[in-house]
């Protein structure tokens, strides 16, 4: 583990101090199970790569082609290659979103991924198919820059990745928690924390000297603090994005986030500082007894110094707020946009019982057909919504043009949001509870946008917050905005941007556009690969056999109920009609013997029947004294 | 306002006082119309003081119970009794309704029987002695003397225990001084009913109060079925999701949509109090989310008591009941209720007898 690690960094400073030329780099990837401990409490099998797990870091430069040839050898699942926070410029195909850009890749057989890297930073990469990457296949992926405005402030360069982790399958995990027995919709909690996929691990480190951490939260749900004890460090990257040095001594990192630090060390070797990672605990819905929130590894200046406990922190953890960081490059606010989109997110549960997530009120089913290939088989109904499926969320974008997302949260938990193909910018981001976004906060001035914002691909929302920001629609391609807690892109959290369509036609429509293995991939699991979101080629306007979400949960009184609350009614009304003419009924003079037969009885067993004289006398008077009356009602009741 | 009088809690104890009280207070009446203190006072003392003392030992053994329970609820901070409460809820409340049941249907039978007999099966059952015999037929007579203090004393456990543990979980959000005023408001709401349904059952023609009474503890019971099925159900849904659902509010995840026949997002009796609706659901066993178990339970329930009835009035004309021959044997009861009893019903001839009893019963209340 640790050796992998420092082959890694080894290689990383190797390439940082080489002269690089552009070049095509290649990886071969075959994708199969391993069985590991990360955590030292439970071996599970992982999703490795090339028998190794973690797996490989993939290294670049920008102006390389990388290539991976993907060889999935799960036997029993389906997977893809996403390249976090790539734009994929030219090759939205490569984006590795099954349903959306791709089939998924079916168990043993390949598939290659290439494409030219035009971005410096840090990024990762994962699968993207169903919530899987959590199983393990998910790894740092570092675009090195020759022209790193940063590149003469800092001597060497590390990788530290955190994760939270879980000790059962992603398959199980998913269907319990997107079950009828889990109608909160509470997220399963991970078992435990882990940095650079292990815990306590020691880097070594020399006084003195500055370093380039690249910190990646390649987690499935978990936010993470991260800290280092008695330093602060200087941010200059956010998710591939360089930012004017802003010094920080704690950084909130939530799932998919990624930030460049720099970290000066001290100039003495007396002691060993513990790096620390703490999972936000306000996420989850209730935490075990037992379970550590916590990863600690260490900065180790001096391997025979001790390795003191890290302090863990309860609440008081005070991270620096991202938003308020400014792009180096200095990119000016994007004039007013085009066309705004306003999203409100919800948690619900649909007719099934379970639980879902919700872009104002629609819930994110996957398509049959994925819907890059519909865009590239629609021809002018391309830019027609319609074509891909209500349950897609399909966005369709002109090119060229600034879009705004106005995301306001009607949910109380956090969220962090991830748009592919794109960075953003930040105009406002509200504080928890701070409500709906209000654009009038903006036009009497008490909400100003920088005027040069905060860029990033991944952005937290608060809960019951908001956030707005803005794009320009220059990068032709299906790409999906969603929340990257897995759980919740298991439950719908998720919409399609399909930004311009018919320049992505031209682009990728030819003979040259998408290579033959994509189709293959589809051809071998049956998948329909033209038409409109359900495969209809003919009439794509045709919406049957759209896949849809689940149906409204029924509301109040059905007929079901109605017909049920009736005869309940009638039963009790019918049934005190019946006490009522029981207790209106007399006894005949046999069931009357026979019953004083039996108390006779029962007194003689008990010893009381010598008390019936006495009672005898009040009892035949009251007989006596009403003959009369009986008398009459019997003769009534004869006629 | 808040701070003086917590109306959950008021609508909890004014809820399961009523339930308690309308039982309580029926049996009282019933035993003073029937038996009445000026009849036969030493029997009738007995089986009042049977009454009440299942009544206060009831209260007794839920105070002590529920302080225990609200005292871990405070002091380990944890709600030990979540996890079983739906149980003994379902258990409480099919017993009681089985006990209400089968006492409601004697009561109004005994009902039928002449003043006379009533009060010797009444000192009879009272003076058994129940230490001889098997086990079951110990069982059953110990029932029967007792009977009079079961039914409170099981009510009273039941809905006792209930009220101190909804209040214990409720009152965590509320100032504890907001507490007593609503509680004791609640117990003199619920006693001042009680106390009108005796007044009224002691002045009410008898027959009239029997069967209206009757109908009520049928009503009563036939929720109280519906409802244990209910509770039982949620037990199960409430293990499935780990967690209790009433915290959940009345929304979305708060019941078994696999189950639910109806569901309203309100109404719900269980929740912060219930407010009326609990009181509906507790007298007649409303429930905003009705399932397959507590509809079909109800139905079942009026569809068993109906023909039980039937039954009954079956056999007490025809002295038979359906599909079976009568037994040979009335002359000889005749012969055995005249050599033991030389009271002056005997001389009354059958078609005399016919339509007598109820009259009488109806106009017992003259005397009384």
């Amino acid at each position: 583990m640790a050796l992998t690690l420092l082959r890694q960094l080894a290689l990383a400073t190797t390439l940082l101090t080489t002269a690089v030329i552009a070049d095509v780099r290649e990886y071969n990837f075959t994708v199969g199970w391993v069985d590991r401990n990360p955590d030292g409490f439970h071996e599970r099998r992982v999703m490795g790569i090339n028998g190794q797990w973690p797996i490989p870091t993939i290294f670049a430069t920008v102006g390389d082609q990388v290539v991976v040839n993907l060889k999935n050898e799960l036997g029993d699942r389906p997977c893809s290659l996403h390249f976090h926070g790539l734009y994929m410029n030219g090759t939205t195909h490569m984006d590795g979103v099954a349903q959306s850009t791709q089939c998924p890749i079916p168990a043993n057989s390949s598939f290659t991924y290439s494409f030219n890297v035009t971005q410096p930073g840090t990024y990762w990469y994962h699968s993207h198919v169903d919530g899987q990457y959590p199983d393990g296949l998910r790894g740092p992926l570092i675009v090195h820059d020759p022209e790193n405005p940063y590149a003469d402030q800092y001597d060497e360069e590390l990788v530290v990745t955190l994760s939270d982790w879980y000790h059962d399958e992603m398959p199980g995990l998913i269907s319990s928690f997107l079950s009828v027995t889990n109608p909160t919709g509470a997220e399963p909690v991970p078992d435990s924390a882990l940095m650079n996929d292990t815990q306590n691990l020691k880097i070594p480190v020399q006084p003195n000297k500055t370093y380039f951490i690249r910190v990646v939260n390649m987690a499935a749900f978990a936010a993470q603090y991260f800290w280092i004890e008695d330093h602060s460090f200087r941010i200059i990257e956010l998710d591939g994005i360089y930012h004017k040095p802003t010094e920080a001594s704690m950084i909130y990192v939530t799932a998919a986030q990624r930030y460049g630090i720099l970290l000066t060390t001290k100039n003495d070797t007396d002691k060993n500082f513990p790096i620390v990672g703490s999972m936000d605990q306000d996420l989850f819905d209730a935490v075990p007894d037992g379970l550590n929130p916590n990863v600690t590894s260490y900065l180790m200046y001096n391997s025979a110094a001790p390795f003191p406990n890290a302090t863990i922190l309860e609440d008081a953890f005070e991270p620096l707020d991202d938003a308020t960081l400014e792009p180096t490059d200095e990119l000016a606010l994007y004039e007013d946009p085009a066309i705004s989109y306003t999203i409100d997110v919800k948690m619900d549960n649909l007719g099934d019982g379970a639980n879902y997530a919700f872009f104002n009120d629609v819930t994110f089913v996957r398509p049959k057909v994925p819907t890059l290939y519909t865009v590239l088989t629609s021809g002018d109904l391309a830019t027609d919504a319609t074509i891909y499926g209500v349950n897609t969320h399909p966005l369709v974008l002109s090119h060229n043009q600034v879009v705004e997302i106005v995301l306001n949260n009607h949910d109380p938990g956090k969220h962090p949001f991830h748009l592919h193909g794109h960075a953003f910018q930040v105009l406002t981001r509200g504080d928890d509870d701070s409500g709906d976004w209000d654009v009038e906060a903006f036009r009497n001035g008490s909400v100003k946008y920088p005027t040069t914002p905060m860029r990033r691909d991944t952005l937290l929302v608060r809960p019951n917050g908001h956030f707005v920001i803005r794009f320009r629609s220059d990068n032709p391609g299906v790409w999906l905005f969603h929340c990257h807690i897995e759980w919740h892109v298991d439950s719908g959290l998720i919409l399609t941007f399909i930004e311009a369509p018919l320049q992505l036609q031209q682009q990728l429509g030819g003979e040259n556009g998408i290579p033959e293995d994509h189709f293959d991939a589809c051809r071998a699991q049956d998948m329909p690969f033209q038409g409109n979101a359900a495969g209809n080629t003919v009439d794509l306007l045709d919406t049957t056999g759209f896949n849809v979400s689940p149906a409204l949960l029924p509301d109040g009184f059905t007929p079901r109920g109605i017909v049920a609350l009736t005869f309940s009614i009638v039963a009790g009304l019918l049934g005190v009609g019946v006490i009522v003419w029981y207790g209106l009924g007399e006894i005949s003079t046999i069931e009357q013997q026979k019953e004083q037969q039996k108390i006779n009885t029962f007194a003689k067993e008990t010893g009381v029947v010598e008390v019936t004289g006495v009672d005898a006398a009040p009892a035949g008077h009251a007989v006596a004294g009403r003959e009369k009356d009986v008398g009459y009602t019997a003769a009534n009741e004869v006629k | 306002m808040v701070n003086v009088f917590a109306v959950p809690v008021f609508f909890i104890v004014f809820r399961e006082t009523i339930e308690t009280v309308i039982i309580v207070s029926i049996l009282l009446s019933f035993l003073k119309q029937q038996l009445g203190p000026d009849r036969d006072p030493n029997v009738y003392k007995k089986l009042r003081k049977q009454v009440w003392f299942g009544t206060l030992l009831g209260l007794g053994i839920c105070l002590i119970i529920g302080c225990g329970l609200i005292g871990a609820f405070y002091g380990l901070g944890t709600d030990k009794w979540a996890g079983a409460e739906y149980i003994w809820e379902g258990v409480f409340a099919i017993l009681a309704s089985v006990v209400i049941t089968i006492m409601g249907a004697a009561l109004l039978r005994v009902s039928k029987l002449q003043e006379k007999w009533r009060l010797k099966l009444a000192k009879a059952l009272e003076a058994k002695d129940n230490a001889h015999g098997k086990f079951g037929h110990r069982m059953k007579a110990w029932g029967e003397k007792y009977a009079m203090f079961i039914l409170p004393f099981i009510t009273v456990l039941r809905e006792g225990l209930e009220a101190v543990v909804f209040i214990g979980g409720i009152s965590l959000g509320l100032p504890a001084s907001s507490i007593p005023l609503a509680a004791i408001c609640g117990l003199a709401g619920g006693a001042l009913i009680g106390f009108i349904i005796y007044k009224a059952g002691n002045t009410a023609p008898l027959q009239m109060f029997l069967i209206a009474s009757t109908c009520f503890l049928y009503l009563v019971a036939a929720g109280l079925f519906s409802r244990a099925i209910w509770y039982l159900e949620q037990n199960s849904w409430n293990k499935a999701t780990g967690g209790d659902a009433a915290e959940n509010g009345s929304g979305p995840g708060s019941y078994d949509i696999r189950k639910s026949v109806w569901h309203v997002n309100c109404c719900n009796p269980e929740f912060n109090g219930g407010g009326g609706w609990g009181i509906f659901n507790a007298i007649l066993g409303w429930q905003n989310s009705a399932t397959y178990g507590s509809v079909i339970s109800y139905n079942i329930y009026w569809i068993v008591v109906i023909t039980g009835f039937v039954l009954l009035r079956f056999k007490e004309k025809r002295g038979r009941w359906p599909f079976m021959k009568a037994k040979p044997t009335a002359a000889s009861v005749d012969e055995n209720a005249k050599s033991n009893d030389g009271s002056s019903d005997n001389s009354l001839s059958a078609s005399k007898e016919v339509g007598r009893v109820g009259v009488r019963s109806g106009s017992d209340i003259s005397q009384a």
